[in-house]
């Protein structure tokens, strides 16, 4: 059956190879990590992953995937094996007290950004950036720095030099964002429309 | 100020954004991956947005209500170029097709921020950071395809040399050039033509793609004045479908 949508029709999925062939291999990019800020003077955190050949091509994406509804000034990405993450602890529990790592200081320092996640289901969120001469170096540091004591539940470390981010240049991508409400579900009035169409059926609430 | 000369100068405009806005739709749940799906028809609803912007300014003008505009016209009454209102084709030509008249955009509506006429002024200075991101998104595919492997290469390049001379044609000059040069409204085809085949250049030459030689191109003309393809008039036709069946349907 052809499909009703006209675009289907123009790219022709209709037609078929008159062949078999060996199964593909999955071809799949790598994945990102995404990390916005919505606000000035709000922590950065992260969002979500998307897919892409490169770091370049995972900030247009996640510029789209991650900042065309809610607002947003700032945008990172880094390759998600490019971040090492502690194990996470149950709650109520510091995963700092729980894991200590033996730090070899051979490595030159550089600068680490550390997130946290304070609570299961809710996003990491950002503390700040530290000068660590490796991961294990940078995750003692933010045991010290950023530990007030309030159970994290599992650490973040990436290095400085792994992420892409936004600059100031870059913020004016984000300028019109608060005027596309029509991309918000409730733009479309639909309950309003939905009792409307009652209304004139006469069905009250039956329907 | 010329109130013709300003009028011609929406429409096109306008016509552009509408019509690209809705061919780059098209593939809305169709592109290459889920990421792009997403990002192109973004970029598309943003086009058509821009579009409503300048129909606007029309509208206080004195012309018809945007939506009548948009969607109640033939194709000899629009002034688009003809490089919008070509199809999607494969995603090679759009990203290229896309590339193309965004970057003219880009220079077109930098250009505009300085326009003495100002309704236009502030809408161009209003949608700088969208078209800013059009244009990242489109040098970036560019870059990564143009330099990629030998089969996305030819492919771009074929595409490149097919929508070039059709590229050309954004630059049909007006009857009211002069005009708007000389009441600084806007500086004029010409010279934004030669400032985007500099920045065209730039780009391409980060990649192993070849411009085609100008000398060589003809522009492909007469959208500006109302002589279209044989593809826009289906695509008006799709576009107005709900509109033909029930002028007053809200959607």
């Amino acid at each position: 059956m052809k499909s009703l949508d006209p675009r289907l029709n123009r790219v022709d999925i209709y037609k078929y190879q008159q062949e078999l062939k060996p199964k593909a291999s999955m071809d799949q990019f790598e994945t990102y990590e995404v990390f916005v800020r919505a606000k000035d003077g709000k922590a950065m955190q992260h969002e979500g992953i998307v897919h892409g050949p490169n770091k370049e091509m995972a900030f247009l994406f996640a510029k789209e995937q991650f900042s065309r509804r809610g607002a947003c000034v700032d945008l990172w990405v880094a390759l998600t094996s490019d971040l090492m993450v502690s194990p996470i602890s149950d709650n109520e529990e510091n995963i700092y007290d729980l894991v200590q790592l033996e730090v070899d200081d051979g490595g030159t320092t550089e600068a680490y950004e550390v997130f946290h996640l304070y609570k299961r289901g809710k996003h990491h969120q950002y503390q700040g950036s530290l000068q660590a001469k490796g991961f294990h170096d940078a995750y003692q540091n933010a045991s010290e720095v950023f530990n007030d004591g309030k159970p994290v539940l599992n650490v973040w470390v990436i290095k400085k030099a792994d992420l892409l981010c936004s600059t100031d240049e870059d913020r004016v991508i984000w300028s019109t964002l608060s005027e596309k409400t029509f991309r918000d579900a409730i733009a479309y009035k639909a309950l309003d429309k939905i009792k409307k169409f009652k209304e004139e059926q006469g069905t009250g609430n039956k329907l | 100020m010329n109130e013709l000369a300003i009028k011609e100068l929406l429409f096109k405009m306008a016509d552009d954004q509408l019509i690209l806005g809705h061919r780059n739709s098209e593939w809305n749940g169709l592109g290459p991956i889920l990421e792009e799906d997403i990002a192109f028809c973004s970029m598309a609803q943003d086009k058509i947005g821009q579009s409503l912007a300048f129909y606007s300014i029309l509208h206080e003008m004195g012309e018809s209500d945007p939506d009548k505009v948009a969607f109640t016209r033939n194709a000899g009454q629009f002034h688009n170029c003809h490089l919008v209102e070509l199809p999607i084709g494969e995603y090679d030509f759009s990203l290229i097709r896309h590339f193309l008249f965004d970057t003219a955009e880009y220079l077109r509506f930098q250009s505009l921020t300085n326009s003495s006429f100002t309704p236009i002024a502030e809408v161009a200075a209003k949608i700088k950071g969208e078209i800013q991101y059009h244009v990242l998104h489109a040098n970036t595919w560019i870059k990564q395809l143009g330099t990629g492997t030998d089969e996305s290469i030819q492919r771009m390049q074929k595409s490149l040399n097919m929508a070039f001379p059709y590229a050309l044609g954004i630059f049909e000059e007006s009857q009211y050039e002069g005009d708007l040069l000389s009441e600084n409204i806007f500086e004029g085809e010409h010279i934004l033509r030669e400032r985007w085949i500099e920045e065209v250049d730039r780009v391409v030459g980060q990649t192993e793609l070849i411009l085609p030689d100008l000398a060589a191109e003809e522009a492909h003309l007469g959208g500006r004045i109302g002589e279209h393809t044989k593809h826009l008039q289906p695509l008006l036709d799709e576009m107005s479908e709900v509109i033909n069946i029930d002028p007053n349907a809200e959607w």
